[in-house]
């Protein structure tokens, strides 16, 4: 993968969780800004996704199920996880932010690896 | 959506959780199953019953003759924990049983696979979800069912005390 643009992936991803854990402890519900994060987290996976397809040719042994499955995976992730904490009005929202915050971050750990 | 508009803002649903217990009452008193901390217990079963499915579902397709044994067990515990998470999602007294026995028979499952693991390693040349104890996933399988557990306990007394 672009390294730069893994970095930037992982950025956004951490500042996601740590904002938040953050949130959750103020005993905060989810607010526009937090939600909108959610959201430009989810466009850049989604540009990684497009990336992904446009540059797989240059790879070599790369599993294209197992790549992708895992792009996918944490597409849908981080598009549930905002549908729910929009939903849910207590800090238990950014609760939710919180553990796929985490789980893209290990998932982008994954996505690196197997491209390398 | 729907409590978004009854409680008429975020603060104070934070600040009013007696009304929001008493609004929940007119629907299922287990929908407080998804709601709360349930909903963060709620999304992580769903990341796993996720990830596990497309992870089973990968070793399946691709590699299921390398350990059959420990792909077998995969497909298990993602079919366990989507039972789980539509269960907590569902939220009344029906699938709040059946969620109870999904993470007895989790927790069940994360000690006798892991202890599998270690004294049959030929089995899990290939690792599982549930081999040594979850360790591949920070061990989150072999807390996760003992806290829904007590999440289920408490939204259950809850329920029988009103």
């Amino acid at each position: 993968m672009f390294t730069v643009f893994t970095i930037v992936l992982y950025a956004v991803s951490a500042v996601l969780a740590i904002w938040s854990i953050i949130e959750t402890i103020r005993n905060r519900p989810a607010g526009t800004l937090l939600l909108g994060a959610t959201a430009v987290l989810l466009l850049l996976l989604i540009v990684q996704l497009v990336l992904s397809i446009a540059t797989f040719g240059s790879t070599h042994g790369i599993d294209p199920l197992l790549y992708f499955g895992y792009v996918i995976t944490a597409i849908l992730v981080i598009a549930l996880a905002g549908f729910w904490a929009f939903a849910e009005l207590s800090r238990w929202g950014p609760g939710v932010l919180a553990a796929a915050g985490l789980t893209v971050i290990v998932m982008i750990e994954r996505l690196d690896q197997i491209w390398q | 959506m729907k409590k978004r508009n009854d409680d008429g803002g975020a603060r104070a649903a934070a600040a009013s959780a007696k009304k929001e217990r008493a609004a929940k009452r007119n629907r299922s008193p287990f929908s407080a199953m998804h709601t709360g901390p349930g909903r963060a217990l709620t999304a992580v079963y769903g990341v796993f019953a996720l990830s596990a499915t497309a992870r089973a579902g990968y070793q399946v397709i691709r590699e299921f003759d390398v350990a059959p044994v420990a792909y077998s067990l995969s497909v298990i515990a993602a079919v366990i924990y989507i039972v789980a998470t539509i269960c907590l999602v569902i939220g009344n007294r029906v699938s709040h049983r059946i969620a109870i026995g999904a993470c007895l028979v989790e927790f069940v499952g994360v000690i006798i696979v892991g202890i599998l693991s270690f004294t049959h390693p030929e089995d899990f040349a290939k690792p599982s979800v549930w081999s040594s104890f979850g360790s591949g996933y920070g061990y989150i399988p072999l807390i996760l069912p003992l806290v829904g557990l007590w999440w289920l306990y408490l939204v259950g007394r809850r329920i029988r005390t009103n």
